[in-house]
């Protein structure tokens, strides 16, 4: 596969090596030569036209490093459960590159990735571990089979729905890659046929045939799922339904929908409907800890919504304030929060000592770390603002998310500096507060990301 | 009472001078205030599919900044998508009519825009969309004037509703030309903001007709008045453009 790779990025050197300027920036007078030898038919010199005209890239080369202070909570005690890294250095290389011919069009978004970890606490205490990584993260190859229908298979990152928090309409992806945008979501392999049947309606079927590089450790293994989605697009406002099924039979509906009141305000909201769920409950039983992680509410018929709302105003120096409220259905009742807490410090308290209970406890903390809730609790709130282009050259974004019901919360600073046309240095920073047996206090104290990135 | 007759001569020099009157050149049923800014929103890029390029050059606080976009347009729908420089490329916003959306490289998924977000400089979102006066505002007063020594139709435009860019807009329409050649915008208080002045130098074929396609606009800060923001559309081409351009599902990131 390396060695494909390889191969593969030899003849992208080759071709930004030859290739001419990116579309659009052509001289025309060079377009109607290539046009002219085309008719000639002289077929080295009409692909090469071909190419010239309609081959894009973007070429960008990430060098970062971060630092994480894990918090002390009874999910990783001792940061000897999680074993997170204390140091990482790494150099990405992400290239995207496009053909677009009048019926297909190819894209690839090939990755090479080279990392180093460096562990402080924990059990990996004095450890550090590199590797490189080579892969496709995303590709496409998409048909025009007429003038409104389109049919494609790739492996995307297939993300839609106005609100940052998460996106609970999209049956398919639960991180929707706001929290860290120089992180790129794995993609995952899906079919797609498009329909418009007319400007402002479109119809996709959609089914993901493979998880691809979206593995998770979660409960809710990967199942092939199937959905409807029906947009509309009005002249200022927007909402689309997405019916969806998994194969091991969930069916969901999920919804968003936006309205452009203003010049400066708009208003959005997105939401989900589910019969069942698949994430797991605390218990109180008669296992050794007196509780365990079940799958309650698989069978259940009864509907769990999950809801948002939000709106963002620009004012007229150019910042954007946003807010967002979430009610989520599925989280966790004050009494199965408790629930929650109890069993995972009396895990915690197993794996520490090192008893006979130690190989159950490491079971439970890893349910209890991947319960299959994007959020663990019931209500959310979030003010972001954000400010791109000031003096020409820094973009920045403030974020604070807050869990209503313990109180914790998530705020996270992300900013980017220009230095000229090609090179940006950027940071992404998070800090984490509450409770150990609180939800943003449960992983990561803070974590202090910084970069540079250098666009071709 | 005497029948009166008519006479021949007569009627034949009425009917010569009535038709030669009216078949005149220039001469027609006065364009209503409607058709003038329709005409007018044709020649800034509202027209049935369009693409061009726009080479942006802004100096803000003695700063300058350049930017090359390729837009392409149809109604009040159009893509821009950032050509130059290196680090914004691959950028796209794509408008749908008021609906707006921001796709960056790398961004996951696409973060729908206020207009009024700054593009570049003195030009916000709106700007580089094809316009819709004619549908957005209401002549509110109409006089002339003279600019640069061409008689020009002067509208002050009202917004229909609070939801437009600009609340009022002071536009001045070459009467002969039926293009827009100068423009003042304000905001709800009624504060001039920014001024802007078109040029027409680009020639597209509409229904088979060569018509003035703009080249050039000039935004200029009403305030900062060193503060200027230059858009130089390149490479106007009329086209079929198909509704799966302005598609959010089919847009690449």
């Amino acid at each position: 596969m390396k060695k494909l790779i390889l191969i593969f990025f030899s003849l992208l050197l080759i071709c930004l090596i030859k290739s001419p300027a990116p579309l659009g920036a052509e001289d025309t007078n060079t377009s109607k030569k290539e046009a002219e030898a085309i008719g000639d038919g002289d077929l080295p010199i009409a692909i090469q036209g071909i190419i010239k005209e309609k081959f894009s890239y973007e070429l960008r080369l990430l060098t970062y490093g971060s630092y994480l202070s894990p918090a002390t909570s009874t999910q990783n005690p001792g940061n000897n459960f999680l074993k997170l890294q204390s140091y990482e250095a790494d150099l990405e290389v992400r290239p995207d590159l496009r053909l677009n011919l009048e019926f297909l069009t190819l894209s690839a978004k090939p990755r090479m990735l080279f990392e180093k970890k460096i562990w402080e606490i924990g059990a990996m205490d004095g450890n550090s571990k590199s590797r490189d990584d080579w892969f496709i993260n995303e590709w496409l190859a998409r048909l025009k089979v007429s003038e409104n229908i389109f049919f494609s298979y790739g492996r995307e990152n297939l993300q839609w729905g106005p609100s940052y928090l998460f996106s609970p309409s999209n049956p398919f992806f639960t991180d929707n890659g706001r929290n860290n945008p120089k992180r790129e979501v794995p993609g995952m392999d899906f079919a797609r046929l498009v329909i418009i049947p007319e400007s402002s309606w479109t119809v996709s079927l959609i089914t993901n045939t493979d998880e691809g590089r979206n593995i998770t450790d979660s409960p809710v293994s990967f199942s092939k799922s199937f959905a409807l989605k029906v947009d509309y697009t009005g002249r200022e406002n927007y909402g689309s339904i997405i019916l969806s099924h998994r194969e091991d039979s969930t069916e969901k509906l999920g919804m968003f929908g936006g309205s452009t009141v203003s010049d400066a305000f708009i208003i959005y909201g997105e939401g989900s409907v589910a019969k069942s769920s698949r994430a797991l409950y605390p218990v109180e039983d008669g296992s050794p800890f007196g509780a365990s992680m079940k799958r309650i509410h698989s069978e259940d018929s009864d509907l769990k919504p999950v809801l948002l709302a939000g709106g963002s105003y620009t004012f007229l120096s150019g910042g954007t304030l946003t807010l967002e409220y979430v009610y989520n259905g599925s989280g966790y009742s004050d009494s199965e929060a408790e629930n929650y807490y109890g069993l995972r410090r009396r895990a915690a308290e197993a794996f520490s000592s090192g008893s006979q209970l130690s190989g159950l406890s490491r079971l439970i903390l890893s349910e209890t770390f991947n319960t299959g809730h994007r959020f663990l609790r019931k209500n959310y709130s979030l003010l972001q603002y954000n400010h791109n282009d000031i003096q020409d050259t820094l973009d920045f974004t403030f974020r604070l998310t807050h869990n209503l019901d313990d109180s914790s919360f998530q705020f996270i600073a992300i900013g980017g500096y220009s230095l000229g046309d090609h090179l940006e240095l950027f940071s992404v920073i998070t800090i984490n507060s509450g409770r150990g047996d609180s939800e943003f206090g449960s992983l990561v104290k803070s974590q202090v990301m910084a970069g540079i990135e250098y666009t071709f | 009472m005497r029948n009166k007759k008519l006479n021949p001569y007569l009627i034949c020099f009425v009917t010569i001078l009535s038709l030669s009157v009216f078949s005149a050149p220039g001469f027609s049923a006065a364009p209503s205030s409607k058709e003038i800014l329709e005409k007018s929103d044709q020649a800034r890029g509202n027209v049935e599919g369009v693409e061009w390029e726009i080479e942006m050059s802004s100096v803000e606080e003695g700063r300058q900044q350049e930017r090359t976009i390729k837009v392409t347009a149809r109604d009040f729908n159009s893509l821009a998508e950032f050509i130059a420089p290196s680090n914004v490329k691959g950028q796209k916003i794509l408008m749908i009519d008021r609906n707006m959306w921001f796709v960056k490289p790398g961004l996951s998924k696409a973060v729908p825009i206020s207009p009024r977000q700054k593009l570049m400089g003195g030009a916000s979102n709106g700007d580089i969309a094809s316009t819709n006066y004619a549908g957005d505002y209401q002549v509110v007063e109409a006089s002339e004037e003279i600019v640069n020594g061409e008689p020009c139709y002067l509208f002050d435009l009202g917004a229909n509703d609070k939801k437009v860019t600009y609340d009022r807009i002071k536009y001045w329409i070459s009467k002969a030309r039926m293009v827009g050649v100068k423009a003042e915008f304000f905001t709800v208080s009624g504060k001039m903001f920014k001024t802007a002045v078109f040029e027409y130098g680009n020639t597209i074929s509409l229904n088979g007709k060569p018509r003035s396609f703009i080249s050039k606009m000039t935004i200029t800060n009403a305030v900062m008045k060193n503060d200027v923001t230059t858009m130089l559309y390149k490479k106007a081409l009329v086209k079929k453009v198909p509704d799966s351009t302005f598609n959010l599902n089919l847009l690449l990131k």
